[in-house]
């Protein structure tokens, strides 16, 4: 069994507010999620936080832990904290509602606002016929198994700069839309992409990246975007 | 007491396959509908068809057939299933699967010749379970969640239901009592039409692999409503939990079944395969032979130093589980166990809910105006779910309860005048822990489930049953006597708990009263008392309703309106549906 006390500190209140103490035992198992659990049902039972599936699927509980964005299930205190020391603030870049929890409304409306499918096949077709080791269909897979965690939305500096800029999680989607070949009008995927605040905003720091817990590149992502926007520019299309 | 009153035309409780499917079906039969979803969570990341790992079974190929994926759904649920409501399923998936495919954008995974690609899924005659690799559920939750945001559906998120309010005269649904948790008030919602689909989940269990928001809140205020639940007793166990120790919230969760159709071992505290013993399928038998086996191991003291068992893979290699479940893998590297080649301790946990409200082909409940579909129903499955039939259920459901709402808003829809007095005592119920001193929720909750566990699990018996029911009126004693700390009742999580356990009090009754009434072991429900199944051709299933503070029961013959015991709609022996058919492997 791990020995010894954690020394915790959490963020109570809104915008404004104070960090919170808590001497929190050490566990062999042990992720920051049980850390939060463990002081709310011990010694703060009003401690506001988000968690639901508990295994990294639903992208709910993510907070800043030690100044980085993680996911906090899947989070083991061991790797995180080694000297037993633990900051737990709400993710950074989106508005606050209570202590831990943050308000993904923003983050999330703008994903819909360039990820949604519109197709021109209906339930009344066969699935389209779709090689899977065709090079549009590989970029797709490469980036589709987004949880939306907000992970990299409060990683990037750009985020926090430009509140228009639509962030790597939804441009990341952009790409997989406009590299599906099923999409009714992938021309206005892109559009929708290079729109002010698309993906020419990204300044490639490469955060998202560095930060996504399913190993995911939205780096990657917006960079095909601009390359696709440009070869269309020159091609004499809209843009 | 200050309430919040609004109205809509729809109001669905809850985002999973059924509640986000619905929305969408009911908006496109009618676009001028007011059409609200209210969810516990936030819309699309609560409940569990989001957690989907295996995929969604649907009869596509050519040689494949609806017969063939009704009489395995049949056969599954031992008999159990309402047959018109499984005949319904297997059909609506074929058009639900395009649906998902053509108009929500999902991609499930291909065949080089870029048709669906389906595997092999436990108990099936044919490979015909849909995924998109091992996180279908992402894949299908992710679009839905993109459709119903990019219409004009209003979403009410973080929003707990607790109570269905019926209309003064008694003609139907008036709307729903709502605590809206981010605010830590009141909210009283009038609609039309209100469809119950949160989801249920069997989380009063020590180990248990549903979403932590699920707490059977949906069942618990059907049944205040005076609805009935059949199949109860059906409560399915995965065999391979993580067994991570007493806190930590990763315990219970799910490893994936393709892990032992890979080949997988599973191995006692002496580190030694056993499940050979309990059935020559070995670890390859279906869940609940594999948990039952487990079980009594684990009975037998032969266990784990947390007291459940192995499952080891690195007799495969570990390079080879790694590449194959790279998921699986990583999820476990991350809370610090090494599945690809060291020893991962798990044990059975209590995995979905087969019973439910009792509800119609069109989704349609006793009560006009209320509408149910997903796991919050019974009928479906019987006495066990096929592995893909669950999002295969949500979703197929919640679309014809879509459809279905918006043609009874239609027809005969009204605001109805709200009986005041069960929103009064509902806010009286909600309330009565702020009078209270506090104590030990936690710990209560953990009671309670170690109850569940010992007395009305895996392997059941009167006498635990009857322990186990004794047991949960103690807890509920304990309950009613306990508190919360009033003052901010913003995101007041420990409030929450307060309520989430009453919720699951209400259902382990129900769960206990109806496990003692079948006497025959059958699917998920095992009498050691009462081991053998009784005789399919007088099959009935069990009924509880609520009648003031007493629980009724009674059992109703199964109608066997499509297909009788002994009969099949396949001909010969290659198209039957298997008995007990194996795991298929991972592939």
């Amino acid at each position: 069994m791990a020995e010894g006390t954690l020394e915790v500190r959490i963020w109570r209140g809104g915008d404004e507010g104070a960090f919170g103490a808590y001497a929190v035992p050490a566990r062999e198992n042990q992720t920051v999620l049980d850390v939060v659990t463990e002081v709310q049902r011990r010694f703060e039972p009003s401690l506001a936080y988000r968690f639901s599936c508990r295994v990294g699927v639903c992208g709910s509980c993510a907070m800043t832990i030690n100044g980085t964005p993680r996911w906090t299930c899947r989070t083991h205190v061991k790797r995180v904290a080694p000297e037993g020391r633990l900051t737990i603030e709400p993710l950074r870049n989106m508005k606050r509602v209570k202590d831990l929890a943050c308000d993904m409304d923003g983050f999330l409306g703008k994903w819909a606002s360039v990820g949604t499918f519109e197709g021109t096949a209906t339930r009344a077709d066969p699935p389209a016929a779709i090689d899977p080791a065709s090079p549009a269909r590989r970029e797709v897979d490469a980036a589709i198994q987004c949880i939306n965690c907000a992970v990299c939305h409060a990683a990037c500096d750009v985020v926090a700069w430009d509140p228009h800029y639509l962030g790597p999680a939804a441009l990341n989607r952009a790409w997989t839309l406009y590299n599906d070949a099923r999409v009714a009008d992938r021309r206005a995927v892109l559009d929708g992409a290079l729109q002010p605040g698309g993906c020419h905003t990204c300044h490639s720091h490469g955060a998202c990246t560095e930060h996504c817990p399913v190993g995911l590149s939205p780096t990657a992502s917006i960079a095909g975007l601009k390359r696709a926007g440009l070869v269309s520019l020159l091609k004499g299309g809209r843009s | 007491m200050r309430i919040e009153e609004s109205r809509c035309d729809i109001l669905i409780l809850g985002s999973g396959g059924a509640g986000l499917f619905a929305a969408l079906h009911a908006a496109k039969a009618d676009p001028a509908l007011d059409i609200v979803i209210a969810v516990k969570g936030l819309l699309g990341k609560s409940g569990c068809t989001r957690m989907v790992q295996g995929g969604y079974n649907v009869a596509l190929a050519a040689e494949d057939s609806i017969e063939r994926h009704f009489m395995d759904t049949i056969v599954g649920g031992k008999w159990l299933p309402r047959q018109d409501l499984a005949w319904r399923l297997c059909v609506g998936a074929v058009e639900r699967v395009r649906e998902l495919e053509n108009e929500i954008g999902c991609f499930f995974d291909r065949n080089p010749d870029g048709s669906l690609h389906q595997k092999a899924f436990a108990g099936q005659s044919f490979d015909r379970t849909a995924h998109k690799g091992d996180l279908t559920g992402i894949e299908i939750i992710n679009r839905l969640m993109e459709q119903v945001r990019s219409r004009a559906v209003r979403r009410l998120e973080e929003h707990r239901a607790i109570e269905l309010i019926p209309a003064a005269d008694g003609s139907g649904l008036a709307g729903v009592l709502l605590i809206d948790i981010r605010m830590g008030e009141y909210r009283f919602v009038r609609a039309k039409a209100v469809l119950l689909a949160t989801g249920a989940g069997p989380t009063m269990y020590l180990y248990h692999t549903p979403s932590g928001d699920k707490t059977c809140d949906g069942l618990a205020m059907a049944l205040r409503l005076g609805l009935a639940l059949r199949d109860m007793e059906m409560v399915q166990f995965h065999p391979t939990g993580l067994l991570g120790g007493p806190h930590t919230r990763m315990t219970g969760t799910v490893l994936e079944e393709g892990l032992r159709g890979a080949g997988g071992h599973i191995l006692n505290g002496g580190k030694e395969r056993f499940l050979a013993g309990y059935d020559p399928a070995g670890e390859r038998a279906t869940r609940d032979v594999v948990s039952r086996g487990i079980y009594a191991e684990m009975r037998a003291g032969r266990t784990t130093p947390m007291g459940g068992v192995y499952i080891s893979m690195g007799h495969l290699g570990a390079e080879k589980v790694a590449g194959m479940f790279p998921g699986m893998v990583k999820r476990c590297a991350d809370c610090g166990f090494d599945l690809a080649g060291g020893l991962v301790e798990v044990v059975p946990t209590a995995h979905y809910m087969m019973g439910g409200v009792e509800f119609e082909i069109d989704a349609s409940t006793a009560v006009p105006g209320l509408f149910a579909a997903g796991e919050d129903c019974g009928g479906v499955h019987g006495a066990n779910r096929l592995g893909g039939n669950g999002v295969a259920n949500s979703t197929v459901y919640g679309g014809i309860a879509g459809d279905s709402m918006a043609a009874f808003v239609g027809r005969e829809g009204v605001w109805r005048d709200p009986d005041n007095s069960v929103i009064e005592a509902g806010i009286a119920r909600a309330e009565r822990p702020f009078g209270q001193a506090p104590g030990d929720l936690a710990g209560l909750r953990d009671r309670l489930a170690q109850v569940m566990w010992d007395d009305v699990g895996v392997i059941r018996d009167a006498l635990g049953i009857e322990r186990g029911l004794a047991g949960i009126a103690d807890c509920r004693a304990a309950l009613l006597a306990q508190g919360v700390v009033d003052g901010d009742r913003r995101f007041n999580l420990t409030w929450h708990d307060w309520l989430n356990l009453e919720s699951l009090l209400d259902l382990s009754e129900v769960v206990g009263r109806a496990a003692l009434a079948r006497d025959d072991s059958r699917g998920a429900h095992f009498r050691a008392d009462f081991p053998e199944t009784g005789v399919l051709e007088t099959s009935a299933y069990t009924r509880i309703r609520r009648d003031g503070d007493e629980l009724r029961l009674d059992t109703a013959p199964v109608a066997f309106d499509i297909v009788e015991p002994g009969q099949s709609l396949i001909e010969g022996a290659a198209g039957a549906p298997p008995a007990e058919a194996a795991i298929g492997s991972a592939a």
